[in-house]
């Protein structure tokens, strides 16, 4: 009985770094106390986990108030989810951004007109080093990825990456980068090939 | 066959992480995913692959009502095993004489619930009757796929069969007993076609082990039996 929380409740920082094996194994823990509906457990999973996935959900949907309440959307869908994520064994981290990921992917692909027409941009998460080779604090994920990420052109790693980082669709890519179409489909598959391929070795 | 092809799945999967898979396509994606583990490991491989380009991003913390939305919606105070910091500690006896009983309708609600769309999904889980396919031909015509008590077919156009001007490809029910044939409805020429099938029809695909398509004018047979030459006969795949 510890009513107190501990400090890493309080929001701010995350405690253990992300995807460490300890915070792996808490966050195991944590997802699987939602699942048998603990909702104490999902407020701490919330702490560990919200300032993350609302970084990765503003920089796709640029806008905050927008990214929020999405945000509240994810943490509903993970509270009902929590039981499928047992069967599949995997990264907590990489499964609660991928639900954020994709809830902002459909939101911004719903969205799109409105979004575009919005002149301010609020001031966006950085990368911690923008298009740079510092991948540290991005856990077990980044360390084969950024060895990997260096042998594709740079093309492809920029498709790849506004892709990913900003949900951009094949034709966002071809105007940001003046590409036709075909070429930045092609850069996009390639580089994934290649990814998967050097992952794999 | 195209849809087995483990390299297609997989960049299939990595575009639908990266989220460059969209409209239309996503959404069967996604549907494919939650229905075949196979695919849906492949996903989750590249979830873990990629993970860490956005875990390069700068936390960000949210306003402080986001919190109190997720806890109304998942309606927080009431569950179990909740230790609410900030709701007031007064005991309300009158409430917590009702809780037990509460929590049981709730758990009768899930339960019922859970019975029924498992039903209701297996009701709808599609599961594959036929190829219909030229065997000399690279690719196959149509992939035709039934619920469990055939109410329902689903048609998948694969490329195999080329559209013919003012006319129309029609399905039919061979009847085992050899009676006469029965339409099951046209073919889509291209993309995917849903369809409920009327108690006859459906009765009709019961007592048939196999299926064909014939050749008819746009529209279909207007004699309600196949007049065109028949391009195709398929066994229907035995389900347990």
């Amino acid at each position: 009985m510890a009513p107190k929380a501990p400090s890493s409740a309080a929001g701010q920082s995350v405690g253990t770094s992300p995807e460490s094996e300890a915070d792996d194994a808490e966050l195991t823990r944590l997802i699987a106390a939602c699942a048998a509906r603990n909702s104490q457990a999902l407020r701490q999973l919330y702490d560990r986990t919200a300032p993350q996935l609302l970084a990765c959900m503003v920089r796709i949907l640029k806008r905050r108030a927008l990214a929020e309440e999405a945000l509240q959307d994810v943490f509903v869908s993970i509270w009902q989810r929590a039981a499928q994520f047992e069967s599949r064994r995997g990264r907590p981290r990489a499964w609660l951004m991928s639900i954020a990921r994709y809830r902002a992917i459909d939101v911004l692909r719903a969205e799109r007109a409105e979004l575009y027409r919005e002149a301010e941009v609020e001031q966006l998460p950085q990368l911690v080093t923008e298009g740079g080779s510092d991948w540290s604090g991005a856990g077990r994920s980044a360390a084969a990825l950024s060895r990997c990420f260096e042998l594709l052109t740079a093309d492809q790693r920029r498709g790849i990456e506004l892709a990913f980082v900003e949900g951009a669709s094949h034709a966002d890519i071809a105007r940001a980068t003046r590409q036709p179409l075909g070429t930045v489909k092609s850069w996009i598959r390639r580089g994934l090939a290649s990814l998967r391929q050097c992952l794999e070795r | 066959m195209k849809h087995d092809d483990p390299k297609l799945i997989d960049a299939l999967a990595a575009e639908f992480v990266l989220g460059t898979l969209g409209g239309r396509a996503r959404r069967r994606f996604e549907r494919w995913r939650s229905r075949e583990w196979h695919v849906e490991r492949r996903v989750q491989a590249w979830e873990e692959r990629l993970a860490g380009l956005a875990l390069r991003l700068t936390p960000m913390r949210p306003s402080p009502h986001v919190w109190a939305n997720i806890e109304k919606r998942i309606g927080a105070t009431a569950g179990p095993g909740t230790r609410s910091t900030r709701s007031a500690p007064a005991a309300q006896p009158r409430t917590s004489m009702w809780r037990p009983l509460a929590l049981a309708a709730v758990i009768v609600v899930v339960l019922v619930g859970g019975y029924v769309a498992w039903n209701v999904t297996q009701r709808l889980q599609l599961h594959t009757e036929a190829m219909i396919a030229d065997a000399k031909a690279p690719t196959p015509a149509w992939r035709v796929e039934a619920n469990r008590d055939v109410s329902r077919l689903r048609l998948v156009a694969l490329g195999g069969a080329a559209p013919q001007a003012g006319k129309s490809f029609e399905l039919w029910a061979l009847p085992d007993n050899g009676g006469a044939p029965v339409s099951l409805g046209l073919m889509p020429d291209t993309g995917r076609l849903d369809r409920d099938l009327t108690e006859a029809q459906r009765l009709a695909l019961r007592g048939a082990s196999k299926i064909a398509v014939s050749l008819e004018p746009q529209g279909g047979s207007k004699t309600g039996l196949p007049t065109g030459p028949v391009l195709f006969v398929a066994d229907r795949i035995k389900s347990a």
